[in-house]
């Protein structure tokens, strides 16, 4: 087992407080996550012709949907990155429990912001738009929803500098944590860091990034609706928006895929191999990450060429080599292990396949050519929808369900069987949806649907009814386990899996 | 002792009226060495001052936080184009900004101290978004900001701010990624 004896035993009333703050920042990002869901089907139910929206009504959905999902699922995976990397380094619960309250003071500011006033310029809040509405909202909804990104990015940022400044206390850099000194030949292979230091380094460095980027163009928006006499470059802020947005977005599932690293090797009793070739395909990662944001600009002919070649070719290989590396290497350890399939270790299993399915249809689009024609259809949703809902979302359920297991005797039943199937076929359903959508070029992001484009937008409505009951049905299990947890106090802690 | 009376011949140096004219004449000068010159002054005597008031600094400013959220307060608003028009015009806004400035190094210097490594980080990431931009309004400004100053100056400015940026954007990603495991304590 090696690396993974490294827990500590720790007496029982320390234990009840060790994973209660991880498991609210879950049961909140699952709620969210749920409550979304149900704002993505009357999306469609509109789009379908079905439910009667008022375009306004609609746009403000799409803004909360957007930012909610994205939030929402972004706490949950630092969640699990954080329970996890603990066992590494030394992270700070202050800053932990800091960044779970300004969460939650961002997503009231931003629920006021869109749903008493009324904005709604969707979560990538485009320059000039925030402040040039044609009176659709006013300023004080503006400054709310992106003061509320500010105050989130607020508690993210801390969050990193704290994970950043652990890794680097512990592994003398960055770098290090991401294993540089062994790619370069200096410290053996298995002096490598484990996989979850390896994930947890790559993701600080590209939020960190981000939300530096994002507190740029966030303030810059203020300024502008504040007093719209100052203007700014658009191009330049569409970079930083989107600098700041796909990273954000994508670096939700390189925290998710931590459970990936952590559990199947505690079920099949293996290790997890780190080896060269899976270090250079995180170093690879962390690079791509950071520049691939450039494929939201290929419509954009005035940006440099280069910038926009390299935006295609880097985003075909952008996840490929942590996809490829994880992947395989999930299948090798699984191989002839003799693995008890359960939830968690089933949900971990389809996250990985819902993420190489994913990534299929963003490859497709990530095409200058083809992105001319598809980029604004509802391939694009299409395409995250699949990565996000049957990759990095299932992640998060399978950490719920490993938890629940580990440190409780809550035991799943039938019900929860039966919602994990239920889960992945509506969701598949729900992305093929959007593709099929996008292949009859239905355009995105509109509120209103010809009645040739409803058929799909329907019957993703009634998966997406489907999804949302599979969903309740994992969260019911996980605030069971808080309950059991709170009542009994906790024995089980890292009990032993296979 | 020294570095007082230092302190002290800078701050009487930047009232003096020729120099004080000629550095406010010339936007960045103003916004990027007088301003912080100031704070500097404040910084110097910071260790005197904090050291005669002792148990005052200690009542408020324990942990460093207030203190560093009025500096980033100060500073801010000194960052605002119209603040700077006003200290040229207004003679008590000019008084205003040799006064606040060196509070603000005062308490910067108390604060610095207790506010922890992460404290630091995150101060440090914040100013280097703020300056970016800065960097970003001022040289991309179609309109002429200040009365005082020409959108010429501004734009030198905000290359100004722009090098800083660049700057402190080296400096996190070399600190980052140079091996730190000789330190133990970070
Ligand atoms: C029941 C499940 C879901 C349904 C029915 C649903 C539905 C929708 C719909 C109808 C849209 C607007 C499409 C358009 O542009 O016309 C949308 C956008 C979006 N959804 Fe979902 N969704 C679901 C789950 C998710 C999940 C799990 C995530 C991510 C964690 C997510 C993230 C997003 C994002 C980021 C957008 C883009 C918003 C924008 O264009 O500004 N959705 N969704
Ligand atoms: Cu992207």
């Amino acid at each position: 087992m090696g690396c993974l004896e490294m827990t500590t035993i720790v007496d029982k009333g320390e234990l009840k407080s060790r994973n209660s703050m991880i498991a609210t920042y879950l049961v909140i990002g699952g709620a969210v996550i749920a409550v979304m869901m149900i704002f993505g089907v009357l999306m469609l139910l509109a789009q379908g012709g079905v439910l009667d929206l008022s375009p306004a009504a609609f746009y403000q959905f799409l803004t909360i949907h957007g930012t909610g999902m994205i939030g929402a699922a972004a706490l949950a995976a630092v969640g699990l990155m954080w329970y996890f990397l603990r066992d590494y380094v030394e992270l700070s619960k202050k800053v932990f429990t800091w960044n779970l309250i300004l969460f939650l003071i961002a997503l009231v500011m931003i629920i006021v912001g869109v749903f008493s006033f009324e904005y709604a310029s969707a979560w990538t809040f485009l320059y000039p738009l925030p402040a040039l509405s044609a009176g659709a909202w006013g300023i004080i909804g503006a400054l709310l929803y992106l003061g509320g990104m500010l105050v989130l990015g607020t508690g993210f940022l801390l969050l990193y500098i704290d994970t950043g400044r652990a890794i680097i206390r512990k592994y003398g850099s960055l770098g290090k944590g991401l294993g540089w000194d062994v790619i370069s030949g200096k410290k053996d292979v298995k002096d490598a860091p484990p996989a979850t230091v390896i994930a947890s380094t790559m993701v600080t460095i590209v939020n960190t990034t981000a939300i530096v980027a994002g507190a740029v163009v966030l303030i810059m928006n203020v300024i502008n609706v504040i007093n719209p006499a100052f203007t700014f470059d658009p191009l330049l802020a569409k970079n930083l928006t989107y600098a700041f947005g796909h990273i954000f977005a994508n670096a939700i599932i390189y925290m998710g895929v931590i459970v990936v690293y952590e559990i199947l090797p505690r079920y099949t009793n293996r290790k997890w191999a780190v080896n060269k070739s899976f270090l250079i395909a995180w170093t690879m990662s962390t690079a791509f990450t950071l520049v691939i944001y450039t494929h939201h600009m290929l419509m954009d002919s005035v940006m440099p060429k280069w910038m926009l070649i390299m935006g295609q070719a880097l985003s075909y290989a952008n996840g490929i080599p942590v996809l490829v590396v994880t992947a395989y290497g999930a299948l090798m350890i699984v191989y002839k292990s003799g693995i008890k399939w359960d939830m968690a270790s089933g949900l971990a299993f389809l996250s990985m396949f819902g993420w190489s399915v994913g990534v299929v249809p963003a490859i497709v689009d990530a095409t200058i050519v083809v992105n001319h024609v598809m980029h604004n259809t509802k391939w694009v949703p299409g395409h995250f929808h699949m990565y996000m809902g049957l990759g990095a979302v299932v992640m998060l359920f399978a950490f719920m369900y490993y938890l629940a297991k580990v440190d409780s005797n809550l035991k799943p039943n039938g019900l929860d069987k039966l919602a994990f199937v239920c889960y992945t076929l509506a969701m598949i359903s729900i992305s093929a949806q959007f593709l099929v959508s996008g292949a009859i070029s239905t355009p995105r992001r509109w509120a209103t649907h010809f009645p040739e484009w409803m058929g799909p937008a329907l019957f993703g409505a009634i998966a997406g009814v489907f999804l949302v009951i599979a969903t309740s049905i994992f969260i019911t299990h996980f605030i069971r386990y808080i309950i059991v947890r709170n009542k009994t106090g906790s024995d089980f802690y890292e009990r032993k899996l296979a | 002792m020294k570095k007082t009376g230092f302190a002290f011949v800078l701050y009487i140096l930047m009232i003096i009226s020729p120099i004080r004219n000629f550095i406010e004449s010339i936007m960045i000068a103003h916004m990027l060495i007088q301003l912080p010159l100031l704070i500097f002054v404040g910084w110097l005597i910071g260790h005197f001052i904090v050291e005669k008031f002792h148990s005052l600094f200690n009542s408020w400013n324990i942990n460093g936080v207030p203190g560093m959220i009025i500096v980033v307060f100060i500073t801010m608003y000194w960052m605002i184009p119209r603040t700077l028009d006003e200290a040229l015009t207004i003679g008590f806004m000019e008084v205003f900004k040799f006064t606040s400035l060196p509070v603000a190094g005062v308490i910067l210097f108390d604060s610095w101290r207790r506010i922890g490594d992460l404290g630091k980080s995150f101060i440090f990431l914040n100013y280097l978004s703020m300056f970016g931009l800065m960097a970003w309004l001022y040289i991309d400004s179609p309109i002429q900001i200040c009365n005082n100053y020409l959108t010429g100056q501004q734009r030198i400015l905000g290359w100004g701010f722009l090098i800083i940026t660049l700057a402190m954007a080296l400096y996190t990603i070399q600190s980052v990624f140079t091996d730190h495991s000789e330190e133990n304590v970070l």
